[in-house]
């Protein structure tokens, strides 16, 4: 007699977050299709969607949506373990730092355009270092950081101001994603 | 988090165009003073230079003196004993990389930059 399988238990957390993040990797793929000045360079508007689990959720939450959709998103982009995967993975974790301490200042804290130019200032920043150090170790790399940080800030601007969007409507229908359409309870 | 603006947005925003302002403003990568001008004479002995301070340096070789000079982060052959020159209208050289060479009397001079050996890696 085989022993029983594992059972594992799916708590709401989860379904939550599989879900968000797989909506992260439908708009990741769907961006990667646009044209781009400078090859990998992309307004991250997959990011909405870890500002939203952000909000709703909290840190966490963001942190899992954000990890996973670089991860799958790289499965499916064929790019998982390329130099491309290093670096947007050092970009998440980056974001996702700036995202925990712009969650610390006093008061109400950032919304979601603040946390989010944070997030892509950080996100650009941690790429850069990283691709310094392992891939491109010349001098002259520096010369486009201020082009890139300028883009950063740019595509920070909108991907808030995307999410903050988002919030409102979700707000005004009293509904949270993924909770399923009987629960229409507040955070 | 609140779905709106708030005081911080406004202070994250402040400090994300200083830092890009300063980015444009410092406008950082490499320049002249992380260079070397790498000076070789006919007898073998070699001399570096480094590009940051203004200089002129005589190097002498088989023809005689041939001058060089450092200036504002680049160097030249300022004269050289040679019949024809070449190595002084070849002009400044302030790029990594960039050469010049007076053959007849042995005398070649190249900008070579500090730090990391390599440009690129690739996998």
């Amino acid at each position: 007699m085989p022993a029983a399988a594992p059972v594992l238990d799916v708590t709401r957390e989860d379904r939550r977050v599989a879900a968000l993040a797989a909506l992260g990797v439908v708009i990741h793929l769907a961006e990667a299709g646009l044209p781009s000045p400078l090859p990998g360079l992309k307004p991250g508007l997959a990011n909405v969607v870890v500002l939203a689990a952000l909000a709703l959720h909290g840190w966490r939450a963001a942190a899992w949506v954000s990890l996973l959709r670089v991860l799958a998103g790289s499965l499916l982009a064929g790019t998982f373990l390329t130099p491309t995967f290093v670096l947007s993975l050092s970009g998440a974790l980056a974001a996702l730092a700036a995202l925990g301490l712009v969650g610390l200042l006093p008061g109400r804290g950032p919304g979601p355009v603040g946390a989010a130019v944070a997030a892509s200032l950080a996100h650009m920043g941690g790429q850069f270092a990283v691709a310094y150090a392992l891939f491109l170790p010349h001098p002259a790399l520096l010369h486009l950081l201020p082009v890139l940080m300028s883009f950063a800030l740019a595509a920070g601007v909108l991907t808030g101001l995307v999410a903050l969007a988002a919030l409102r409507g979700l707000e005004r229908r009293g509904l949270h994603p993924l909770r399923g359409p009987l629960e229409a309870d507040r955070v | 988090m609140p779905a709106a603006w708030t005081a911080a947005d406004g202070l994250l925003l402040a400090l994300g165009l200083a830092l890009v302002g300063a980015l444009w403003a410092v406008e950082p990568g490499d320049r002249g003073p992380a260079s070397l001008a790498l000076v070789r004479a006919a007898d073998g002995r070699t001399l570096e230079l480094p590009l940051d301070r203004d200089a002129r340096v005589e190097v002498s070789g088989p023809l005689g003196a041939s001058l060089l000079e450092i200036r504002h982060g680049r160097v030249r052959f300022l004269d050289s004993p040679c019949p024809q020159k070449r190595c002084v209208r070849a002009g400044w050289l302030d790029r990594p990389g960039e050469a010049a060479a007076c053959l007849p009397n042995g005398v070649t001079v190249e900008v070579v930059a500090l730090g990391r050996r390599y440009d690129a890696i690739n996998f």
